[in-house]
């Protein structure tokens, strides 16, 4: 009851954002069970929308659906986002800890379950020339998350408008960095392994 | 015990029975998925005879430029390193050697002549490569005119015509490729008098190269490579008088052009994705020749892997035959090709021979079935689809056939199966459209039963929610709280 209780709160935070997102920080009302339950909801979605949209706007070959892959770009980028906003906000004077990052990071993601569960009914039911019309809800479905976002951002860390802009931006750049330094870092773990093994090689095959 | 042994030996039996290995050819059949993909497909031809000068009862043919069939099945060949036109009968008796001719009483002959028509009534026309000019020869190999090169202010002062490929329509009108020319496909009228040219490819450019040419000087500018039209390099012409065309160019995506008698081209290609290019590979095919067949298909010849590609007039692939290779039914050095009625002929100029490919059963079930098709007689076309299926179960064309002639006899529920198999998106939404329409129409009572009854529900619920909730505040008043 107390789940479901919090599961309806969710709605609230995506019709009254500055309102909800406020409460979730000051009021203790985000709870990061229902951000994970969000995140993983999204995560099932987009694997059902893979696989049952509607045979006139799914463009996925069967052969090639796999949904380990929705893991890589769900799941990841989400706590990639995370990590990287949390490491820039703590040098920006930004008020938000990492708990409630990632809380308003996956409440802000509910509009893709609200949007996309419909509509992928919807695309079983509609002919080509309908086509746009599920295309429109799925860039509303977007455009709405993004507006989650920066509105939970703006108020997680308690920034102007420009200023939570510009930290969206160069937390995406922060991503980037991060993404480089990792393959960096695993590229040389690769040599570093590799070059152990071949003087390990060296000495065991000489007599 | 017995039992056990029984069914074990009748598994046995089972599984040595093995269906006949089609007879074996050395290429593979294939086509292209909706998903760009090569999915294996039966052989649609193989070869049946194949022959070579010697055989033919004379030199071996040094280097065979052309060939051509004739609409009584006979074949022209065209000998380029002897000059010679070798012509066999339907059963490749040989029945004529034009080598030499008799022009205003002086002996002549051709030098290096690379192209050759035959037009119904048995004129030969020899683009006379060397001799920078169009022979017309009578049916028993007499000459009757030559067409030198055109006269024109349009043309550069030092151009020299080197005629390539030549034909004629039923018009009259002679349509040439020559060497380095790039304006287009060289026009004369019926008697001989240049009147223009014809379907210039456009000039392909990329940005960057323009960047540079803006940002050089004049004396750079002369010495970059000027950008040129890429030059057709062969010629057909269907049974509509329009002329197809291709052009040995691995960056177009317009390799095959169909002109109309205007040049303009009016290919048809249905799937923007999957032009007609031959393989969809990293090596592009280069199409060397091309034929039209008949109700919209034509085949063309790529010598990059030796390969025939058949398309339909959508410009969907139908099959592919022949490669590169040393066994009968492949080629070293694929230089033209021809058709006769369902036989397929290609001549090979290093190894000096013509091989003739005769359809297979699906090669037979595949042409039958698109030609209904072309013509929208999708019902009996269906019904050779189906056949087709069973041979090929990855064949979407065959799908889509069958899908179209269910949607036509309203048969929508089937027809969204095939189209889907078929992998053809705008006929299964018109289906589902259809399809959509009629299911309403006999379920709308149970849905609007269903939404009313929910509504009503509704309705109910909150009507009681209220009372609830007055009652519970007139209780708390009561209670003087």
């Amino acid at each position: 009851m107390q789940f479901l209780r919090e599961a309806r709160y969710t709605l609230h935070v995506a019709f009254h954002p500055f309102d909800g997102f406020w409460d979730l920080k000051y009021e203790e009302r985000g709870r990061l069970r229902i951000a994970l339950a969000i995140l993983l909801g999204v995560t099932l979605t987009m694997i059902l929308k893979r696989q049952f949209s509607g045979y006139v706007v799914n463009f996925n070959h069967p052969l090639s659906l796999n949904s380990i892959n929705e893991l890589k770009y769900i799941v990841f980028p989400f706590l990639l986002w995370c990590v990287a906003n949390w490491s820039l906000t703590t040098l920006m004077d930004g008020e938000g800890k990492f708990r409630e990052i990632v809380v308003a990071t996956g409440y802000a993601m509910l509009p893709l379950i609200l949007v996309y569960v419909p509509n992928l009914l919807l695309s079983n039911v509609i002919t080509l020339r309908e086509a746009s019309f599920y295309y429109l809800l799925e860039s509303v479905a977007y455009l709405w998350f993004l507006w989650l976002l920066f509105v939970g951002t703006m108020t997680v860390h308690q920034y102007t408008v420009m200023k939570t802009i510009a930290t969206m931006l160069l937390t995406l750049v922060v991503m980037g960095v991060m993404i480089f330094l990792g393959l960096l870092f695993f590229s040389l773990i690769q040599q570093f392994v590799s070059f152990a093994y071949t003087v390990y090689q060296e000495l065991a095959l000489r007599r | 015990m017995k039992q056990a042994l029984i069914i074990l030996a009748a598994a046995l039996l089972l599984a040595s029975i093995r269906p006949a290995a089609a007879t074996a050819a050395p290429y593979e059949g294939y086509v292209y998925s909706w998903w760009g993909e090569a999915v294996h497909s039966p052989i649609a031809y193989l070869p049946s005879r194949s022959i070579t000068g010697q055989e033919a009862g004379g030199e071996p043919w040094q280097a065979a430029n052309d060939l051509f069939a004739a609409a009584d099945g006979s074949l022209y060949v065209l000998d380029s390193g002897s000059g010679t036109i070798i012509v066999l009968d339907r059963e490749w008796q040989l029945q004529d050697r034009i080598y030499a001719f008799e022009r205003d009483g002086e002996p002549d002959s051709f030098r290096n002549p690379e192209g050759l028509f035959v037009t119904p009534s048995g004129h030969i026309y020899v683009a006379d490569t060397d001799n920078s000019r169009i022979v017309e020869l009578g049916p028993d190999g007499e000459f009757v005119r030559e067409i030198g090169a055109p006269q024109s202010d349009v043309l550069s002062a030092g151009f020299t015509f080197f005629p390539r490929k030549v034909i004629v329509d039923k018009a009259g009108r002679i349509y040439v490729i020559a060497r380095g020319v790039f304006d287009g496909i060289i026009e004369f009228d019926s008697d001989g008098v240049f009147t223009g040219f014809m379907g210039t490819n456009r000039v392909a450019f990329d940005p960057i190269d323009l960047f540079w040419k803006t940002v050089s000087t004049q004396e750079q500018r002369d010495k970059m490579i000027r950008f040129v039209p890429i030059e057709f390099n062969n010629l057909a012409l269907d049974g509509e008088g329009f002329i197809y065309t291709t052009t040995a160019d691995r960056t177009s995506l317009s390799p095959v052009k169909r002109l109309n008698p205007s040049g303009i081209d009016v290919l048809r290609i249905t799937d923007a994705y999957l032009p007609p290019i031959g393989d969809y590979a990293r090596v592009r095919s280069t199409f060397v020749d091309i034929d039209a067949v008949g109700s919209g298909v034509y085949r063309a010849l790529d010598s990059t892997r030796g390969r025939v590609f058949t398309y339909n007039e959508d410009g969907s692939l139908l099959y592919v035959v022949g490669g590169l290779g040393n066994q009968r039914g492949t080629f070293r050095n694929p230089v033209a090709l021809a058709n006769h009625e369902d036989r397929l002929y290609v001549l090979d100029r290093d190894l000096g021979r013509i091989t003739e490919f005769a359809p297979t059963r699906f090669g037979e079930l595949v042409n039958e079935a698109n030609a209904l098709y072309a013509g929208g007689k999708h019902h009996e076309a269906a019904e050779l689809w189906q056949e087709v299926i069973k041979l090929d179960a990855n064949y979407e064309m065959a799908y889509v056939g069958i899908g179209k002639s269910l949607l036509r006899q309203g048969e929508f529920k089937q027809a969204l199966t095939y189209l889907k198999l078929g992998n053809d998106r705008i006929y299964y939404s018109k289906a589902l459209a259809k399809y959509r329409r009629e299911y309403m129409q006999e379920n709308f009572g149970f849905y609007m039963t269903i939404l009313l009854g929910m509504l009503l529900l509704v309705l109910i619920g909150r009507g009681l929610a209220r009372r609830q909730r007055k009652e519970a505040k007139a209780h708390a008043v009561s209670q003087g709280s």
